[in-house]
């Protein structure tokens, strides 16, 4: 029996919310299993967030800089008035999209290096100015606590942290969704594929690439502020080239410009990295990643998404001796 | 604040040093690029190897470092070729983002194998000469580092007389001028692409052992920031032009100096990326670069 695609996905979405909404059951309420989860939870956003930003065909380099954005303005807020931290991070989130405006009016001309190189260099700059500059307001290098998004008095607030950080995620990504699917989406890809066409066809880049731009950073930002109220600490380590590249290799990981990429490769390589955790590797670990990463980039160039029709390819190619060999589908 | 002209050109000559170690990054990854239309962010980690193999190899047997330079060089040579068939060669053509997607990969490979081999710890190694300094008027220069300013002239010498005055070379300009034109006239593109990318490395090798020769501490992480910087310069000096290289080399390198000096030394590293982004809002191909790169 063949199942129809769509209905497949639509089941395995299913399925997929409903193990993340038992889990804190199935896990038996481990304050680990669900620390790694939350953490998770905000790392798929942030990454779905990038990937947002590659589908207009813009790989940003620094966008730990916004997540960055989001935790200090949402953890400021915060620590000012008193606000609980569910206000404020929309505040971080929308600090993040406004600055991440202004740095996308100095990118919209520039491609592919260039703008890798700009983001890049906006995150270190900005963790200097973090940690120097605003050092009186930011605590400088030794970082600020920052509240908890539940008070930790309150019996399993674990559970209910992971079902506010799920439910915002969730929601995140369906807006994304919807956006990427709408007429927006389609100006998004047309720009990514040939901008000359796309201007040529009625679509405006500049406008588009600046909407991109702003709506991943704020996404970011969220993320950002989601997991530093979560850890409760903030430090400007958060600018970190290390949190620059994460998103990236999950998406490209699970599969880049697709919905599930990002979630998938996300969930994915933190299993993979919590269980070599518990083998006890310490820098072999990056190694494998390292390794996973350059074999996923050299032959299955559209990542884990496409892994079964790649098999499914493979098998007709091997069914049918006489077939179109290797080199012609390319 | 009186602007002490001995201080200024401590400055300017501690900028010229720096910069030797940009120049030579920046122009191995130039090299690269004009010849494979590739850029390898993980170049840095190539530094970072041939400052642990020039360490590892002077803790054992003791020979002068800078002697070491040329067998450094050889071997990383040998693994960049090795990097590019592995790694490159099979995504060459297939986009821009994989280059940086593989060399992300690269670049926690690379980390992580040598803190596996070698421990994370931050280490210093003493050149023989770290107690000599040459007196010119009333300043002190240590000699170590005007030898490494000569050494990086004379490498640079090297690959001049090499791309213009040998066959290779001729070959390696032909093939980064025109692919297939090269390839026309019996260039074999892919054994240039090999060689282009050997060369490359070695020249990150070398910049990695005259780091550790001057005395800087080294550790597995200390290659990224320099490969990054090396990529903007030659953003800024023009993709594929050596001479734009060697002058964004040597203007990154005061430029650091002076901001670490006049504004405080966490400026030192972001100074590069604010130079890069002005000049990129203004010019969006660099200062030298073509329209359509």
């Amino acid at each position: 029996m063949r199942v129809e695609k769509a209905v497949l996905y639509r089941y395995l979405t299913a399925i997929a919310l409903g193990i993340s909404v038992l889990l804190p059951l199935l896990a038996g309420m481990s304050f680990y299993i669900l620390n790694v989860a939350i953490i998770m939870l905000t790392l798929i956003l942030f990454s779905s967030a990038w990937n947002f930003l590659a589908y207009s065909g813009q790989a940003s380099l620094g966008h730990a800089a916004f997540f960055g954005i989001g935790a200090y303005v949402s953890t400021l807020i915060a620590r000012a008035t008193g606000f609980p931290p569910f206000g404020t991070i929309l505040f971080g989130g929308l600090v993040a999209a406004f600055i991440g405006l202004l740095l996308g009016l100095t990118c919209v001309r520039l491609k592919e290096w260039f703008l890798a190189m700009v983001t890049f260099g906006f995150a270190v700059i900005l963790q200097v100015v973090i940690a120097s500059s605003l050092a009186p307001t930011t605590g400088g290098w030794d970082g600020i606590g920052s509240p908890r998004l539940l008070p930790a008095e309150i019996p399993g607030y674990l559970a209910y942290e992971y079902y506010a950080v799920l439910a915002i995620t969730v929601v995140s990504i369906l807006c994304i969704h919807l956006i990427l699917r709408s007429r927006v989406g389609l100006a998004f890809a047309a720009i990514r594929e040939n901008e000359l066409e796309a201007r040529a066809s009625g679509v405006q880049p500049v406008r588009y690439k600046l909407l991109a731009f702003t709506v991943s950073s704020f996404f970011a930002g969220v993320a950002g502020a989601l997991e530093i109220h979560h850890i409760s600490f903030i430090s400007p380590e958060i600018f970190h080239a290390e949190l620059s590249f994460w998103p990236v290799i999950y998406c490209i990981f699970g599969g880049l410009g697709t919905i599930i990429g990002p979630i998938l490769g996300t969930v994915i390589l933190t299993v993979v990295w919590e269980g070599l955790k518990g083998f006890g590797l310490t820098y072999a670990r990056f190694v494998i990643i390292g390794v996973m990463l350059i074999l996923v980039v050299i032959f299955l160039p559209r990542g884990l998404v496409s892994l079964p029709e790649e098999i499914r390819k493979w098998k007709s190619v091997r069914k049918a001796p006489l077939g179109p060999d290797k080199g012609s589908d390319r | 604040m009186a602007l002490d002209f001995g201080i200024l050109i401590q400055v300017l000559f501690w900028g010229l040093y720096a910069g030797c170690i940009y120049i030579l990054l920046a122009t191995g990854l130039n090299l690269i690029f004009g010849v494979m239309k590739i850029v390898n962010f993980a170049h840095g980690e190539l530094l970072m190897l041939g400052a642990y193999i020039t360490a590892t190899v002077f803790v054992l047997s003791g020979f002068n470092p800078y002697v070491l330079i040329p067998f450094t060089m050889f071997v990383l040579g040998l693994i960049g070729i090795g990097v590019e068939r592995l790694c490159f060669r099979p995504i060459l053509g297939t986009g821009k983002l994989n280059e940086i997607f593989l060399s992300l990969g690269l670049i926690y490979i690379f980390q992580n194998g040598v803190a596996l081999i070698w421990g994370d710890d931050r280490q210093v190694l003493n050149s023989p000469y770290q107690t000599i300094s040459v007196p010119i008027g009333d300043i002190q220069l240590p000699l170590d580092y005007i030898i490494i300013i000569l050494v990086t002239a004379l490498i640079l010498v090297g690959l001049y007389v090499l791309l213009r005055r040998t066959d290779l070379g001729r070959a390696l300009r032909a093939t980064s001028q025109n692919r297939k034109g090269a390839m026309i006239v019996g260039i074999n593109v892919e054994r240039m692409d090999m060689i282009s990318f050997g060369i490359g490395s070695g020249l990150a090798a070398a910049a990695g052992t005259l780091w550790v020769v001057s005395g800087q501490v080294f550790n597995p992480y200390m290659g990224s920031l320099p490969a990054i910087k090396a990529f903007a310069i030659i953003i800024l000096g023009g993709l594929g032009s050596i001479p734009g290289a060697i002058v964004g080399g040597l203007i990154y390198g005061i430029a650091e100096n002076g901001a670490a000096y006049f504004l405080g030394g966490i400026w030192k590293d972001s100074i590069s990326f604010l130079i890069l982004i002005v000049v990129l809002i203004f010019r969006p191909t660099g200062l030298f670069g073509e329209e359509g790169e």
